[in-house]
């Protein structure tokens, strides 16, 4: 008995048995009617002058933080990104060893999220712009560091050293032979972390640390779901716009897809970029000074309350057990509900078009609504615990993950929206869905699990942020360090942290390599061939 | 009494950008018929083929098949109908993840739910019916657990032919499927092709060269979306092909 492809995508799904058998028991009876109205709201958004107004200015204020952060981010990940690759280094000096510290040492800001580092610097900081816009920046620096010089790494350097042994000095040298091949990879990688970022801004605000995050947390505290409703709408809407404008981009300049079944990367129209480019300094200038952000502040520490006496003793009797293992679970459950639950909504409301249209929208709010949101509206009829924690975050995932399902057999799909092998199988009579197992996740199914499992390892990075809303593990004990100002536990928590998700980069990076490893005999790439 | 028909096409027209791709076609292929469809690239052939399938709705004339006209499209009806056209693709469109014995057993699908569509993913099912398919096609029987993507052009035209048999079509159509192959393979392909097309199937396959049209019981060609020609391979004069090829290589 072997799996074939299709079910490969779709075996994940099976955690649902247990998470189905589970959710009556974490029931509380109550709280149905608070959920019906929650929906209802979704209908009759308030458009109350006043309420749209702050949202406007709450979305405004979002926006600025992810756009400042992720222009931070990139300028940042830009040059440590050059500071780690060997390539650069041995080219430059001779030796790669600076590049390998480098590498490593970036490795922890990588690992704590952001909104670690937006509590972390709000709590040494205060209250300032600033402190969301590095606290996306941080992380998301460390981010595309990583990229950048992997990509730098991977690039072949033949051309390079023909022309350092042409005379050719070291800069102008990396600059002419990896430049070009580099760009499009890195822009194409830069625009989906802007829609990152614009998630991320929604987050932070969440807990407090400026823009349209907090309104939505308010409202939905104070149950006013028609006032939720006018900020998630705009919301949607911004974040829908952003995301066709850069897909409309990258097809434009001939961007590489985040994963294509169809490497067609090559990069047009140098000079409309470095248009956009020109266009985007001024922007920033100008948001940064309507948002009045002063990068200085982010050396003028706030007076702290004093620390309490260190107490590792303390430290070490924390249950650490029990706080990883649940951390685990909590990762491990959420990313097996949204790598395996977004094909099998696919497959359910393959026949009908208004339930694809359906299932689309639910994938965007899924994207938009921060997962501790989730958890909220979650806990209005379920127990805090584990398995809340975990339906939200999955429920934020799914929303991403089948984005990129459908971005992913879209790219191998022709004018008809299916692929040639499904079109052959309804044209022998096979019903959609069927077709759609058989036809289309058999050619996506490594891909998208290679995506998956990088995906697990970004679950596992954001559970900290349910655990902030009442769900154990470790994130949740790290809250309560920090509104005690605990330092002592707040860094070992952090640590753990840390190196849970560097364990879990290597495993899902072991898994990743494995999923994409080349087959024996690569498949011929077959042309449509019938007009459709 | 005539033969029933399997495939009636009346005054079919499929338009394109500026000049329609197809244009008043009318054929008829009755059960038993094998006819070998001709003409320059561009006239046509595939697109007459995808609407013999189902896959184009013409923009004018109509379709029917086994006399009856297509029900709508998704609907159980137009499924039952589907099963019972087969098509060897030009492109073979064979799932390459998937081990032979799950290609073959995809054309099965129309009437499988999906308790057995699922297994077919994990265990092997029908393997007696598949070997013998093999063995009807020359090919060893061991290759049925082997990825279809390991496999040499050759194994996988017979192969995406194994699932057409065992799909087990009224009507067959081939979209140049001897193209791709040597002469010696071609020539085994629709040596096969034309003895599976017995009563009450018949056969419609559009083909590049006049050489091969020994075997059909008529020939028909299309010329710039239009049916010019309609006869029994022995009746075919050299003048008529030329005709129908005239100027093809500057067109092309």
């Amino acid at each position: 008995m072997r799996l074939a492809a299709p079910l490969w995508v779709l075996a994940p799904a099976l955690v649902l048995v247990p998470v189905l058998a589970l959710l009556p028991g974490l029931s509380h009876g109550g709280g149905w009617e608070l959920i019906g109205q929650f929906a209802w709201a979704a209908f009759t958004p308030s458009l109350d002058p006043l309420v749209l107004g702050s949202a406007v200015q709450g979305l405004g204020v979002t926006a600025g933080i992810a756009l400042l952060g992720w222009a931070a981010s990139l300028v940042l990940g830009l040059v440590l990104g050059l500071l780690s690759s060997r390539t650069v280094w041995r080219t430059l000096g001779g030796s790669a060893w600076p590049a390998e510290v480098i590498r490593r040492l970036l490795a922890l800001p990588r690992a704590i999220h952001e909104l670690l580092w937006g509590l972390l610097l709000l709590a040494v900081l205060g209250l300032k712009p600033v402190v969301a816009i590095a606290a996306i920046a941080i992380p998301y620096g460390a981010l595309v560091a990583r990229m950048t010089s992997d990509l730098l790494d991977a690039l072949p350097t033949r051309q390079l050293e023909s022309l350092r042994a042409a005379g050719a000095g070291p800069i102008g040298a990396l600059l002419t032979a990896l430049g070009p091949p580099l760009m499009p990879q890195v822009i194409s990688y830069g625009g989906y972390r802007l829609e990152c970022a614009l998630r991320s801004a929604t987050l932070l605000g969440v807990f407090g640390l400026g823009g349209l995050g907090a309104e939505l947390r308010l409202t939905l505290q104070s149950l006013n779901f028609s006032e939720l409703w006018t900020g998630l709408w705009m919301l949607l809407a911004v974040m829908l716009s952003l995301e066709a404008l850069l897909g409309a981009l990258r097809r434009r300049w001939a961007m590489p897809q985040r994963f294509g079944l169809h490497q067609s990367g090559v990069g047009r129209r140098g000079r409309e970029m470095v248009l956009a480019g020109l266009v985007l300094v001024p922007t920033l200038v100008l948001v940064a000074g309507a948002l009045e952000v002063n990068p200085w502040q982010l050396l003028e520490p706030h007076p702290l309350p004093p620390a309490p006496p260190v107490d590792w003793a303390g430290v070490a009797a924390l249950p650490w057990p029990p706080l990883i293992l649940n951390t685990l679970v909590l990762t491990l459950t959420a990313a097996a509900l949204a790598v395996g639950g977004a094909p099998l909504l696919l497959l359910l409301v393959r026949p009908w078009w208004w339930g694809r249209a359906l299932v689309r929208l639910l994938w965007a709010l899924g994207r938009l609504w921060p997962p501790p949101l989730t958890a909220l509206l979650l806990l209005f009829v379920l127990q805090p615990g584990v398995l809340t924690g975990a339906l939200a975050l999955a429920f934020h995932n799914l929303g991403i993950l089948g984005r990129l399902l459908l971005e992913a057999s879209e790219t191998g799909a022709g004018r008809s929206g299916r692929t040639a092998a499904e079109q052959a199988l309804e044209a022998s009579g096979s019903g959609a869905r069927l077709a759609l197992l058989y036809g289309r996740f058999s050619s996506v199914a490594s891909s998208y699990l290679a995506y998956g499992a990088y995906r697990a390892d970004v679950i596992l990075r954001e559970s900290v942020v349910v655990g902030l809303v009442g769900a154990t593990g470790l994130g949740s004990q790290l809250l309560e360090a920090l509104s005690s100002f605990a330092w002592d536990q707040i860094a070992a928590l952090v640590v753990a942290y840390a190196a849970l998700t560097l364990l879990g980069e290597d495993l899902s990076d072991r898994a990743r390599r494995r999923l994409l490893a080349p087959p024996a005999s690569a498949a011929p790439s077959l042309p449509d061939a019938v007009p459709a | 009494m005539a033969d029933p028909a399997v495939l009636e096409l009346e005054s079919i027209r499929v338009a394109g950008r500026g000049i329609p791709r197809l244009d008043g076609v009318s054929l008829t292929l009755r059960a038993g018929e094998r006819v070998a469809l001709i003409g320059p690239s561009g006239a046509g052939k595939s697109t007459l083929l995808a609407v013999a399938n189902g896959l184009i709705r013409p923009d004018g004339g109509t379709v029917c098949w086994q006399g009856e006209p297509p029900a709508r499209p998704g609907s159980h009806r137009r499924r039952r109908q589907q099963a019972r056209i087969g098509t060897l693709w030009q492109d073979l469109r064979l799932i390459e993840e998937l081990s032979v014995q799950q290609n073959i057993n995809a054309a099965q699908l129309a009437g499988w739910g999906w308790p057995r569509a699922l297994l077919n993913l994990l265990l092997p099912l029908d393997s007696e019916a598949c070997t013998a398919l093999l063995q009807r096609l020359d090919l060893d029987p061991a290759l049925l657990s082997q990825p279809v993507s390991g496999l040499s052009g050759g194994q996988r035209q017979r192969v995406a032919l194994a699932r057409l048999l065992r799909q087990d079509p009224v009507l067959l159509l081939a979209d140049e499927p001897l193209a791709s192959l040597d002469p010696r393979l071609a020539d085994e392909l629709l040596a096969l092709l034309l003895q599976e097309a017995q009563p009450p199937r018949a056969l419609l396959l559009s083909l590049h060269r006049p050489d091969l049209l020994r075997g059909f019981d008529r020939v028909v060609g299309l010329r710039a979306g239009r049916l010019v020609l309609d006869a029994a391979p022995a009746a075919l004069d050299p003048a008529s092909l030329e005709a129908l090829y005239a100027g093809s290589a500057a067109a092309a």
